[in-house]
C-alpha cells in the first residue's frame, strides 16, 4: 500500500479508537440509546444516595438524574407510580410535578423536536412526553394524590387536564375525550367541594363514553375511603410496518372484569373498571408523527433500492470496459446511498410508561367509625372469584373524617 | 486536507456521541419573566399582575379611602376551579405580599395562618401560667377580627386538539364585609395558546 494511502487509514483507525475510547467508560445507556458517561452516572447515583431514595426507586431516579430532558418524563412517570405503590406519596408528587411541567411545555419549533423529524435521527431521541394515554394517566394519578391531600380544587383541575391530554390525541371525527375515570374523580372532587351540579355534569358525560367498561357506582359526598385498584399489565408499544415505522400496541388481556368489596360478608360495592388503559392507548387517532416515520421508511427503502441499482450499474460499467471514472462514480454513488439507507432511522419510538396497569378500578366507600376489615375480590366475566386481598382500614372517631385513598395492586 | 477530514469527522462524531450529558449549569432568571418551560398554564407573573391590579383598585375604594382608621382585611386562600393545578398556598402568599406592598398604609391585613396557630399556642401557654406577657400579668389574648374578607378564585376554560392547547383564566377577586355584603369585585383575565410540535402530535 503506498505510503500516502496508509496515513488516512491509520488516521481512520486511530480516530475510531479515540471514538471508542472516548465513550469507553459509558457502559450505561439512556432509554434513547444515548451513552451516559461514568461521571454523570456516578453523580446521579451519589445524588440518589444523598436524597435517601428507596431501593425500589433507585434505578428510575438515577435515570431521571442522568438522562436529562430526553427521558426525564419517562423516568418520572415510572418512579412516581412506583412511589405511590410503596407509599412514598411525597416522592410521587415530586416526580409527577416534574413530569407535568415538562409535558405541559409545548415544543413547537424546539430544536430537539425538529431534529427528531430528520431521516437520520430516531424518533426515540426526542424528549419523551408520552403518548396521549400516558400523559392523561400522569394527570389522573396526580389528581388522586390531590384527593388524598384533601385539595379538591387541584384534584379537579388534574382530572380536567387528564381529559385535555386525551383530546390532544383525538381524531377530528372523535372530538370527545373519554377518560371515564377522570370524570368520576372530577365528580368526587366536586362533591367534596360542595358542587353537586358539577358532579352530575361530569357523570352524565362519562355515561356516554365509548370507553365505558360496565357498571360503575357513582361517588358520594359522604364517602371517606377511595379504593384505587390497579390490575394487570399496561399497554405494550411494539413496532410494525416494513421498517418498524409503525407504532402498535400489544395487550396482555386482563381476566378480572370487576371487583367487589365486602365487610363482614356484606357486599358494600361492586364495580367494573373505571378505565381500560389498553383501550385508551389503542383508540387514539393517527399520529402526525407517523407521517414523518412513513417518510423516513420510504426514504430508507428508496435509498436501498437506489444503492442496488447504482451498484449494478457500476459493476456493469466496469465489466464492459467502459470508463473507469464512470464506474468509480457510480460505485461511489452506490456506496453513498447505501450509507444513507443504513443511516436512516425510521423506527417508531417505543419508550413507554411500563408500570402502568391494564385497568384501573375506583370504588368509593362510606365506612363507619372504627376498625373495618374489607375483603376485596376480583371477579372474572362469569362472576367467579379470581383474586383476593384483605384491607384493614380505621375510620377515626372524632370529627368528620377526611377522604382516605388506598392504592391496591392486583 | 483530505487527511484532516476523516479525523475531524471522527472527532465531531465523538463530541456528538457524548453530547447528551445533562447541562448542570444553573443561572438566575427574572422571576417575572416567562420561563423556558413554556406551557399554557397560569404562572407566577400572572398572579403577580392580577394582585397588583387588585391592590391598586382596593386602595382606591371609597370605603377604604374614607375609613376613619385603616380597615382590616383577611385574605382567604386562593381557590382553584380551573383546569390547571396551582399551588394555592404560594399564590395566596404572593397575593398577600403584593397587596401589602401596594396598600400598606390604607388597609391592614389579618394573618390567620401559621402565625394564628402560634398565637393560639401562646394563648394556651399564657393561660397555663407558663409564660406571661412582659413578665407581669396573665392577660387573655383577644385576636383581632376583620372588616372585610378578600377572596380570589381562579376559573378557566381550557381546550385542546392535536395542534396544541388553549387556556383562558379568570382570576376573580371579591371583597366582602362581615355581613356578606359584596363591597367590590374585580376580574383579571389571561389567555394563552400554545402549539405542539408535529413530532408529538
Amino acid at each position: 500500500m503506498p505510503r500516502r494511502r496508509v496515513f488516512p487509514a491509520i488516521w481512520a483507525v486511530a480516530s475510531a479508537a479515540a471514538l471508542s475510547a472516548g465513550c469507553a467508560g459509558a457502559q450505561h445507556f439512556s432509554s434513547s440509546g444515548t451513552p451516559i458517561s461514568d461521571e454523570v452516572w456516578a453523580a446521579a447515583e451519589a445524588r440518589v444516595r444523598a436524597e435517601g431514595i428507596p431501593p425500589e426507586l433507585e434505578l428510575e431516579t438515577i435515570g431521571l438524574y442522568s438522562e436529562g430532558r430526553q427521558n426525564s418524563v419517562l423516568h418520572a412517570m415510572r418512579a412516581g407510580l412506583t412511589a405511590i405503590r410503596i407509599g412514598r406519596f411525597d416522592l410521587a408528587k415530586r416526580f409527577f410535578d416534574g413530569a407535568i411541567s415538562e409535558v405541559e411545555a409545548l415544543q413547537e419549533g424546539a430544536p430537539q423536536a425538529e431534529r427528531a423529524k430528520s431521516v437520520f435521527v430516531a424518533e426515540r431521541e426526542k424528549w419523551f412526553k408520552g403518548e396521549s394515554y400516558e400523559r392523561a394517566a400522569l394527570f389522573f394519578y396526580r389528581g388522586l394524590l390531590y384527593l388524598q391531600d384533601q385539595d379538591f380544587g387541584n384534584a379537579a383541575a388534574c382530572f380536567k387536564r387528564c381529559q385535555l391530554q386525551d383530546l390532544r390525541g383525538s381524531e377530528a371525527n372523535v372530538p370527545e375525550a373519554d377518560w371515564g375515570s377522570a370524570e368520576w374523580g372530577l365528580a368526587l372532587a366536586a362533591l367534596k367541594q360542595g358542587h353537586p351540579e358539577d358532579a352530575a355534569v361530569a357523570l352524565a358525560r362519562a355515561a356516554k363514553f365509548p370507553s365505558r367498561q360496565g357498571d360503575l357506582p357513582p361517588p358520594r359526598a359522604n364517602q371517606n375511603l377511595l379504593l384505587v385498584i390497579e390490575a394487570g399489565e399496561g399497554p405494550i408499544k411494539v413496532r410494525g410496518g416494513r421498517q418498524g415505522e409503525t407504532l402498535l400496541y400489544s395487550e396482555l388481556p386482563l381476566l378480572t372484569s370487576a371487583f367487589e368489596v365486602r365487610r363482614g360478608g356484606t357486599l358494600l360495592a361492586r364495580s367494573a373498571a373505571a378505565e381500560n388503559l389498553f383501550f385508551q392507548a389503542s383508540t387514539r387517532g393517527e399520529r402526525e408523527a407517523d407521517r414523518f416515520l412513513a417518510d423516513k421508511a420510504d426514504f430508507t427503502e428508496g435509498a436501498g433500492t437506489a444503492a442496488t441499482v447504482l451498484g449494478i450499474g457500476a459493476l456493469g460499467t466496469a465489466a464492459s470496459g467502459q470508463s473507469d471514472i464512470a464506474a468509480a462514480a457510480l460505485g461511489a454513488a452506490a456506496f453513498g446511498t447505501a450509507i444513507a439507507a443504513a443511516s436512516s432511522r425510521p423506527e417508531a419510538d417505543i419508550r413507554r410508561w411500563d408500570n402502568l396497569s391494564h385497568s384501573i378500578f375506583l370504588i368509593g366507600l362510606a365506612l363507619p367509625q372504627g376498625a373495618n376489615t374489607l375483603e376485596i375480590t376480583g371477579l372474572d366475566a362469569s362472576g367467579r372469584s379470581v383474586e383476593h386481598q384483605t384491607l384493614e382500614f380505621n375510620v377515626p372517631d372524632s370529627g368528620r373524617p377526611p377522604l382516605a385513598v388506598r392504592f391496591l395492586r392486583f | 486536507m483530505k487527511r484532516l477530514l476523516l479525523p475531524a469527522a471522527a472527532l465531531a462524531a465523538f463530541l456528538l456521541g457524548c453530547a447528551e450529558a445533562p447541562d448542570p449549569s444553573v443561572r438566575y432568571v427574572d422571576p417575572g419573566a416567562q420561563g423556558q418551560i413554556a406551557g399554557t398554564g397560569l404562572e407566577s407573573q400572572d398572579i403577580s399582575a392580577a394582585a397588583q391590579k387588585a391592590a391598586q383598585s382596593i386602595v382606591a375604594l371609597p370605603a377604604i379611602v374614607k375609613a376613619a382608621k385603616p380597615p382590616v382585611i383577611l385574605i382567604a386562600p386562593v381557590t382553584n376551579r380551573s383546569a390547571n393545578p396551582i399551588d394555592a398556598d404560594l399564590y395566596t402568599t404572593k397575593l398577600r405580599g403584593t397587596l401589602m406592598q401596594y396598600a400598606t398604609d390604607k388597609v391592614r391585613f389579618l394573618a390567620r395562618d401559621a402565625s394564628a396557630k402560634a398565637n393560639e399556642r401562646e394563648q394556651e401557654l399564657r393561660e397555663s401560667g407558663a409564660v406571661q406577657p412582659g413578665g407581669t400579668a396573665t392577660t387573655g389574648r383577644i385576636g383581632a377580627t376583620y372588616d372585610y374578607v378578600l377572596t380570589a378564585e381562579v376559573r378557566g376554560i381550557s381546550t385542546a386538539n392535536k395542534r396544541g392547547q388553549s387556556d383562558w383564566f379568570l382570576v376573580a377577586f371579591k371583597l366582602v364585609d362581615f355581613q356578606d355584603m359584596l363591597l367590590w369585585e374585580s376580574q383579571y383575565e389571561v389567555k394563552k395558546e400554545g402549539r405542539e410540535n408535529a413530532i408529538y402530535r
